[in-house]
């Protein structure tokens, strides 16, 4: 069976309304996909920057991965989530990102949204916090289902990735 | 592997293995530079400029090696107080790298605990520096982030390819590291 090893950190995230962040996340992949070893799920710890816009998690990734086929490359998703000084959760971003698929060292840049509620919701947002969430956090990374959904764009998240292949050349994938 | 460090106060350096399958053979696992201060002309940097070889082996590239960096300094009462701790893996591509680590600080839990550590000169520190290289059971943690340290590596590797693992194409030389674009400025931990 060809392996993949996927070895990096997610570094942090900036762009967002507020930057006291912290981050979930998982690895999805599909079927014929084996997990050898690593944690394939997990949170970052919450950053307070002192200055700057960028909130940095140095959040550790490890992983090693067995296939049989191509189909369901393994995919990152990602919920970035606002705690204030109070410890308050809200919710400030959904995203994924494809494991890029050649191997070396990758710089990411995953782009997130959020679902935005109806005009009251939202000004209620505005005055209390909080605000709408996915019921299947599935839907971040699957396309299925999105067409009523309204979103907003909000900040993105920085990943550095390094991907090594073992015996892909020798079932003749080309990457 | 070999490298050198640059910036802030005194580190303590350890390269954590996160799993017992790497093994360093040649080579220090952890070391501690000299005292540095910014220099009174020139910009905020604090250079340790320190060496690092450290040669590893290993018969599978999962618990890859990680370089766990804690910068200390002297708070006002000249106690060594936490700086920073930040961590990276490091490169797996053969040739020259400059890692820029985000460092950052754990913060106290509770108002009280911040209000005595004021008091008292305490900060909040890790019992084990090695936790900021796991990934686990760090939902628990607040940090505050503060300054880089910049490290450079010259990485070789042997026999990778005869195990059938691509690690992608080697770096050319004198090309910029994709890391190195985010130290937009380096501000190392100031008082």
């Amino acid at each position: 069976m060809a392996e993949v090893h996927i070895i990096g950190q997610i570094v942090g995230a900036s762009g967002f309304p507020n930057n006291s962040l912290f981050c979930k996340w998982g690895v999805h992949a599909g079927g014929a996909w084996r997990l050898l070893s690593g944690l394939k799920n997990g949170q970052t710890q919450v950053d307070i920057p002192q200055t700057g816009d960028m909130a940095y998690w140095s959040h550790p990734i490890d992983l090693h991965y067995a296939t049989k086929g191509l189909q369901g490359w393994p995919k990152l998703h990602l919920q970035v989530w606002h705690q204030d000084s109070f410890g308050r959760c809200q919710l400030y971003g959904y995203g994924y990102c494809h494991i890029p698929s050649s191997p070396g060292h990758h710089r990411i840049s995953c782009v997130t949204w959020r679902p935005l509620g109806s005009w009251q919701e939202q000004l209620a947002q505005i005055f209390v916090g909080g605000g709408p969430q996915l019921r299947s956090p599935d839907l971040i990374h699957s396309g299925a289902d999105r067409y009523r959904l309204h979103t907003e764009a909000m900040g993105t998240v920085e990943l550095e990735l390094g991907v090594i292949l073992r015996h892909f050349d020798s079932y003749g994938v080309e990457s | 592997k070999d490298g050198k460090l640059y910036l802030c106060y005194f580190p303590v350096l350890s390269l954590f293995i996160s799993s017992c399958l790497f093994f360093p053979f040649q080579g220090l696992e952890e070391g501690i530079t000299q005292i540095t201060c910014k220099s009174s002309q020139s910009s905020h940097k604090l250079i340790w400029n320190f060496p690092l070889e450290t040669t590893f082996k290993s018969t599978n590239p999962s618990g890859w090696p990680q370089l766990v960096v804690s910068v200390y300094g002297p708070d006002v009462f000249g106690n060594d107080v936490v700086r920073g701790y930040g961590a990276t893996h490091v490169p797996f591509a053969p040739g020259q790298h400059t890692r820029v680590i985000p460092m950052f600080v754990p913060e106290p839990t509770w108002r009280l605990q911040k209000f005595t550590g004021w008091l008292l000169g305490r900060r909040p520190e890790y019992t084990d520096p090695k936790v900021v290289a796991q990934g686990e059971g760090r939902e628990v943690t607040r940090v505050r982030s503060q300054g880089f340290v910049t490290v450079s590596f010259h990485i070789m590797t042997k026999d990778l390819k005869k195990m059938g693992y691509d690690t992608g194409p080697s770096m050319p030389l004198n090309a910029p590291s994709a890391t190195s674009s985010w130290s937009t400025e380096e501000q190392p931990c100031n008082h």
